[in-house]
């Protein structure tokens, strides 16, 4: 029974975690949405005009996620979408590296811009685990995730 | 479980529009929605004409395409052989002119490369501006 409780509290902290991290990453998107519509830009996999519509809307997206993943409503759309996002950011980043495009995602505003092209796909790969995680971990807790 | 899942996330994606849209219009003015570059950083044909002897302008595009024809006293330099092309770009350049940079049309990105790196790189501190439309804007202009 302790055992269970200890279980439903570290799920409790990943979600934490990973919705705040997610929420952050959407608040400093929004602050500048032209920097972001840069950065998808650079992937070259759209054309600018739709890019930037997606800088103004991926932002708040996240962070809706986010507080699902927080509050524990709408939870496991808000785990599909996230798993979704992060794998085709994931699929974007490699064939942006394979075309030879020097890329720098700005997830995290100026701090991810120094980071390598290794340290963004192992950290990507790291939430994508952890989504994925909390997507079975619910899936096998009686009770939990239900609610909507 | 999977249509439960599907059913909460076409809400977060349809409740994600709201704010969006409000963002969207609350910096209608201030984003260049068809192009990536504001219009401080980009000029039209006619008014970088009007600049005359006061404006210094640069081909970006590739050499062949340099080769074959260009704006008249362009200087070439692109990114292909940007070591070998910038000390004869400097030759030209001076501080008090405007920089008008282009390459073939209004989709490629060539120019807008060139100019950040005359930009950032360089660190020259004069105007430096994208020419809309290119090479075929120009030549558009011209007929």
């Amino acid at each position: 029974m302790a055992e269970k409780k200890q279980m439903k509290i570290a799920w409790r902290i990943l979600d934490l975690i990973v919705g705040g991290l997610f929420i952050y990453a959407g608040i400093l998107k929004i602050i500048d949405p032209i920097q972001f519509a840069r950065d998808i830009d650079n992937y070259k996999i759209v054309p600018w005009s739709l890019g930037v519509r997606f800088a103004f809307y991926l932002p708040w997206l996240e962070i809706f996620c986010g507080l699902a993943l927080v509050f524990r409503r709408l939870y496991q759309g808000g785990l599909s979408i996230l798993a979704a996002l992060t794998a085709i950011f994931i699929t974007a980043s490699l064939i942006a590296k394979t075309r030879g495009i020097d890329i720098s995602c700005g997830c995290f505003g100026h701090v991810s811009k120094n980071f390598s092209f290794s340290w963004h796909i192992a950290l990507d790969f790291a939430i994508f685990a952890a989504l994925i995680a909390l997507w079975f971990g619910v899936k096998y807790e009686p009770g939990a995730g239900h609610q909507s | 479980m999977i249509a439960r899942a599907l059913r909460q996330a076409a809400l977060l994606v349809v409740l994600a529009f709201v704010p969006a849209i409000g963002e969207a219009i609350y910096f209608r003015d201030k984003v260049p929605w068809q192009t990536r570059l504001t219009s401080d950083e980009t000029v039209d044909v006619d008014l970088a004409r009007s600049w005359g002897e006061g404006a210094l302008w640069v081909d970006a595009r590739p050499d062949h395409e340099f080769e074959a024809n260009h704006i008249p006293g362009a200087v070439p330099l692109n990114e292909d052989r940007w070591n070998e092309l910038l000390p004869q770009f400097l030759a030209q350049w001076s501080p008090e002119k405007k920089i008008v940079v282009y390459c073939s049309a209004a989709s490629c990105n060539l120019a807008e490369d060139v100019a950040r790196r005359l930009r950032n790189e360089a660190k020259l501190p004069n105007d430096i501006r994208v020419l809309q439309g290119g090479w075929e804007e120009w030549q558009k202009k011209s007929r």
